[in-house]
């Protein structure tokens, strides 16, 4: 059976089993996507969101919908995927459950916990009926898939005039404890009024089988709250990650997404901001160190609606080998958006014959008084700064190594958790396959 | 010939200009100096006609015609010239060609016919080499990636070749090492004549070594608040201003 | 005297009827309105064709029929009905003349009125003009000059008869009948265009010139144009466009192809002012043109074009950089105005090693209008050493048009170096008043200010065409302010 078949008709089991009330918000938001994915399928290349991106390939398997969690994973197992020396709270999610052994949640002036427990319980079904789903792009039919299905994932409501001093790290595991899996996490994250919160999300397959991960979050930024997001993606070449992240931020928020990829078969990213008010900012970083026939493709959405608001895009890229980078900026600047300032930039370099990247950065511009710009290099290493450094004693691969360093550094430096920054410092290098003897 | 009568002037509902009166005849060099703030700049983009200002009371009158309902242009075509503190950019116009079109516009205004090009190109040349102007320089973009003495030259070259009757200085010689400043006042020296004015906008004292002012005016908190010979420069410079207040 | 404002200059350029906008009373022999393959046969036996055009007409027809008409997100309109089209118009007098003696003396008056007095170009600028008078050639010029050269300057009917082989080898070896759904049409019903052909070595002495003009209501015109650079030669062509006022939408749709060959270089300038539609949008020209060259070794190819006119423009002009060093440029001003939609860029492909592209595009929207830049810059595996540089600039005049930027960058060789910059901007509230107080009024300031933006455009142009397109920059842009 065809997986869009497939899954069209385990809908009804899979509803039926969490035993759901039929005048529940949640039981009306599903229905309707399932119908929404049935009508719209898979996207596929004639899609022009979807032109240099094929799912043909991995689509194909005969994926396990509801697979069951592995139990014995324990700390010892996952603790590689953990950033371990910083205090923070843990969502860990073990073949698309929650598990709690290996969690650190709380409910102590703000929820930091799952979706499942919070679509069940009464108290929260305000924040529910307020937020869930009324971001996610409908006429995003995979991001449809997964609210068919939204069941499972983080949950976290942090009130107004709060401070959440800990991070919060969110992953995902497959332990292959069936041969191809799907997993479907839905993350919601209401911030309050001036609230600051910082969130690492992570998927990781601990097993050579298949997994596809089809991953929506909202994030809810209200005014002067701001909301720090790392995606960490450095999965196995046996798994491919399609994450839709959809933001709204509110008068003088700051949201800024950090997407730093290094792995996995094929990662596409769909990250969208909406602006709903004045004087707010959001900042979009990326890095991508490929190599194989690894595939990375970067969507992303800033759409501006209202005046005197800011974005700040910078993607990074480095391809190696057979591997693929996309990256499609869309930047909108609607009438009402004067004083808008708006700057994307994304450059790449290829280190390889058979590497492709494919780049298109768009502007669309229906207000005057705006400051917009956007900037594209495709290049390769500097050779006389290569050979400077050879000719002072560093050997080649280094001196190679040390200058990519030096490309992804910006964006680097924008990672403010310091832990955090010493990990993707330590994973470049280990993409570059080079020692450094000094700390980047 | 020019009179500056009772001039209030508001920005943004703010009031800054309250009640300036000025007397300025042909062949006068006038210098008003202030502190930052005191609404030198702005009593200059006044008189030159800057829309973001709205003048509530007084009026400003250039040879017994009253300017104050005059665009910026037609003040311009009537021989007021303003030297700006920070002269724009526009890229892709040459020096030549922005000149040529001033000088062009202003000729038809006045009825008279274009100035052939061979007379054009004369004059530019001539008036080039009193401000010390490379050729090269004509050629480039208007202000683009200019330096402050070059920008400011090219304000005086600007002037030298409108011919205006009365030229306002604004801090023409902020920016400019000493070098650039003798460069600028010698050129403003030779344009002085009997029949054209000087207003000199300055913060300190030492553009008025170079260019001698019949008279200097304080001006503090949109009001002149003191008026003098050209000593009284001197004077500022030794007290500062916070005697006058 | 009170101040020309803003809303004064909005006003005038509102009230601003299309100055080019005359009606030639000419009159036509005209085909009936429709489409099919008896009417495909009927150009072809009109025109004289042997039967291999006749065939390759039919071809195209035939591949036209399957296809479909395509859709653009950034542009709307009103579909053109095919069938409500007459697809043959002539001017009715005799087509071949000798002098410009025997042209009809109403076509000389047009010309006159556009300030491009064909008499005086001659004198003046040594142009040889090829007059596209709706789809016939009426005049020829310099024919001699040319001849000595050994350089094919013609109506492209006449080349099917005189040059079949030339004509056989190279229309649709760049512009294939199936490439996109205008140039399948235009493959089966072209009317006339221009042939060019230089021979190896030859440095065309002259600039080449057209000017294409839509003459009769409801007329279809499908132009077609071939030119071919031999090996080592040099032709400088200019085209330029006006139509008169028109209530109902007109449609064309050209092809282009060029073929330069080894080391030949091919400078194709255009100035577009087709009738652009009134204030409210109403009527205005369709322009969907498929502009493409070739460039074998060390070729080089250079498009320039400045686009005012048209409702709605559709065109690509594109480089095929196939051989090593070859070039590819493209310079663009587009400007639009009311409720103008323009989509309009680029394609380089790169092939070859160490192929080279520029590209510049100045967008100037202003009124309702829509703007886009969309283009392609391709490196193939294969290309080593592939350059390309692209600036897009954006001026917005008003808050009520738009500017869109939508680059394609596809690089498949690590060498590649491609750098592609975007801004947009508006004109500065301070710019107009440094312009008003050196006595220059707001107008006046707007079109300096403008043909600065676009001078890197404007200094590609040949000279005699670069005072035109300034001219029409200002007539397009009289009073847009910001």
């Amino acid at each position: 059976m065809e997986l869009k078949e497939k899954l069209v008709s385990s809908f009804l089991a899979f509803e039926n089993k969490g035993n759901i009330d039929l005048d529940s918000t949640v039981h009306a938001i599903r229905l309707n996507a399932i119908h929404n994915f049935e009508k719209e399928g898979f996207p596929t290349k004639k899609d022009e969101d979807w032109k240099y991106t094929s799912l043909k390939p991995i689509l194909k398997e005969d994926f396990s919908l509801f697979p069951n969690a592995e139990k014995s994973v324990g700390y010892k197992n996952i603790k590689d995927y953990l950033i371990n020396d910083i205090d923070s709270y843990n969502l860990i999610f073990v073949d698309g459950q929650f598990n709690s052994f290996l969690s650190e949640t709380t409910h102590e002036d703000c929820d930091i916990c799952v979706l499942s427990s919070a679509l069940a319980r009464p108290k929260y079904k305000m924040v529910i009926d307020n937020y869930l789903n009324t971001i996610s792009n409908k006429k995003n039919s995979l991001s449809e898939l997964n609210t068919a299905f939204v069941k499972e994932g983080a949950f976290i409501n942090i009130p107004k005039n709060m401070i959440v001093h800990k991070p919060i790290q969110i992953i995902n595991f497959s332990t292959g404890s069936e041969k191809e899996v799907l997993l479907q996490p839905r993350n919601l994250v209401v911030v309050g009024e001036n609230s600051h919160v910082q969130i690492i999300e992570r998927h990781q397959n601990l097993s050579k089988n298949t997994t596809l991960t089809n991953s929506v979050t909202e994030i809810f930024v209200h005014k002067r709250a701001i909301v720090d997001y790392y995606k960490i993606q450095n999965d196995s070449n046996e798994s491919s990650l399609i994450d839709s992240t959809f933001i709204t931020q509110k008068q003088q928020s700051v949201a800024t997404v950090n997407t730093l990829s290094f792995g996995g078969k094929i990662t596409r990213n769909n990250l969208e901001f909406y602006h709903e008010g004045e004087n707010i900012t959001s900042n979009l970083n990326g890095i991508s160190v490929l190599n194989d026939k690894q595939h990375v493709d970067n969507h992303t959405l800033v759409d501006h609606k209202s005046p005197n608001c800011e974005s700040h895009e910078l993607y990074k890229g480095i391809y190696a080998d057979k591997s693929v980078g996309v990256f499609n900026g869309k930047v909108i600047v609607r009438q009402a958006a004067q004083k808008t300032n708006a700057f994307q930039q994304n450059n790449s370099i290829l280190i390889d014959d058979g590497a492709t990247i494919n780049s298109k950065p768009q502007l669309e511009i229906f207000a005057d008084d705006v400051k917009c710009s956007h900037g594209c290099t495709i290049g390769q290493l500097d050779e006389s700064a290569l050979f400077y450094m050879q000719s002072r004693g560093i050997p080649k691969k280094e001196a190679k190594a040390l200058l990519l360093y030096a490309f992804a550094n910006d964006v680097v430096e924008k990672i403010k958790i310091p832990q955090l920054k010493t990990l993707i410092t330590k994973i470049i290098a280990k993409k570059l396959n080079v020692q450094l003897g000094f700390e980047l | 010939m020019l009179k500056v009568n009772n001039l209030h002037a508001n920005i943004n509902g703010k009031e800054i200009l309250k009640g300036i009166n000025l007397d300025i005849k042909a062949g006068e060099v006038h210098a008003i100096m202030g502190p930052n703030g005191s609404g030198k700049s702005t009593l200059a983009s006044v008189i030159a006609g800057k829309e973001d200002f709205e003048v509530t009371e007084g009026s400003v009158v250039l040879n017994d015609e009253d300017l104050s309902e005059l665009a910026p242009e037609v003040r311009a075509h009537k021989g007021i010239f303003l030297s700006f503190q920070y002269p724009v950019e526009i890229p892709g116009v040459t020096v030549t060609n922005f000149i040529k079109t001033a000088i062009n516009e202003t000729r038809k205004a006045q009825g008279m016919a274009e100035l052939p090009a061979k007379e054009m190109l004369q004059l530019i040349r001539e008036k080039a080499d009193l401000l010390e102007i490379d050729r090269k320089f004509l050629s480039r973009s208007l202000n683009e990636g200019f330096s402050g003495g070059e920008k400011k030259r090219n304000e005086i070259f600007q002037m030298a070749m409108l011919e205006p009757q009365l030229a306002i200085l604004d801090e023409t010689d902020s920016g400019l090492d000493i070098d650039a400043l003798k460069v600028v006042a010698n050129g403003v020296n030779k344009i002085k004549s009997e029949k054209n004015a000087v207003l000199l906008i300055t913060h300190y004292q030492r553009l008025l070594d170079y260019i001698v002012p019949d008279f200097v005016h304080v001006l503090y908190n949109g009001k002149i608040v003191k008026s003098g010979g050209k000593e009284l420069a001197h004077e500022l410079e030794e007290k500062g201003y916070d005697w006058l207040k | 005297m009170s101040k020309f404002t803003e809303d004064d200059l909005k006003k005038e350029l509102e009230t601003k009827e299309y100055e080019y906008g005359f009606y030639t009373d000419i009159e036509s022999d005209k085909f009936p309105v429709g489409l099919n393959e008896d009417v495909v046969i009927a150009i072809s036996k009109k025109k004289n064709e042997p039967a291999w055009m006749t065939d390759w007409r039919l071809d195209a027809f035939r591949i036209w029929k399957e296809m479909t008409e395509p859709e653009w997100a950034n542009i709307r309109y009103k579909k053109p009905s095919f069938q409500d089209i007459s697809y043959y118009a002539a001017p009715k007098q005799k087509p071949k003349l000798n002098s410009l003696d025997e042209v009809d003396p109403e076509l000389l008056k047009t010309f006159e009125k556009l300030g491009i007095s064909v008499g005086e170009q001659k004198r003046l600028s040594n142009v040889a003009v090829d007059i596209v008078m709706d789809s016939v050639s009426v005049a020829t010029t310099f024919k001699k000059t040319l001849n000595e050269k050994g350089i094919i300057f013609c109506p492209i009917s006449e080349a099917i008869q005189n040059h079949p082989e030339l004509v056989k080898k190279y229309m649709g070896s760049i512009v294939p009948k199936t490439d996109n759904f205008y140039a399948a049409l235009n493959s089966a019903v072209f009317s006339d265009g221009s042939f060019c052909y230089i021979p190896k070595g030859v440095t065309c002495p002259m600039e080449l010139s057209t000017y294409f003009r839509i003459n009769e209501g409801g007329t279809g015109q499908f132009e077609r144009t071939l030119l071919i650079a031999d090996e080592g030669s040099y032709v400088s062509y200019l085209e330029g466009c006006t139509a008169p006022t028109r209530d109902e939408n007109q449609l064309h749709a050209a092809v282009v192809e060029l073929i330069a060959l080894d080391d030949a270089e091919i400078k194709y300038s255009t100035v577009q002012n087709w009738f652009p539609g009134d204030k409210e949008g109403k009527g205005g020209v369709f322009n969907f043109v498929t502009k493409r060259g070739l460039c074998e070794k060390n070729a080089k190819i250079s498009w320039t074009q400045v686009e005012t006119g048209s409702a709605i423009t559709w065109k690509y002009p594109s480089c095929i950089l196939k051989g090593d060093n070859a070039v590819g440029e493209f310079y663009s001003i587009a400007v639009t105005n009311n409720y103008q939609q323009a989509d309009t860029g680029t394609k380089m492909i790169h092939l070859g090693s160490n192929t080279k592209s520029t590209i510049i595009s100045k967008g100037i929207s202003a009124g309702h209008s829509q703007n886009s830049y969309r283009g392609l810059v391709q490196i193939s595996p294969r290309a080593n050493n592939a350059r390309n540089f692209s600036q897009c600039d954006s001026l917005l005049m008003g808050d009520k048009c738009g500017a869109h930027t939508f680059p394609y960058i596809e690089a498949k060789n690590k060498s590649a170096q491609i750098e592609h910059e975007a801004t947009t901007s508006k004109i500065g509230e301070d710019q107009l008043f440094y312009c008003n107080q050196r006595g220059i009024n707001t107008e006046k300031a707007i079109a300096l200010i403008v043909n600065g933006f676009g001078k890197e455009v404007l200094n590609k142009l040949p000279m005699e065409f670069a005072v035109e397109a300034q001219k029409l920059l200002e007539i397009s842009l009289e009073g847009s302010v910001g």
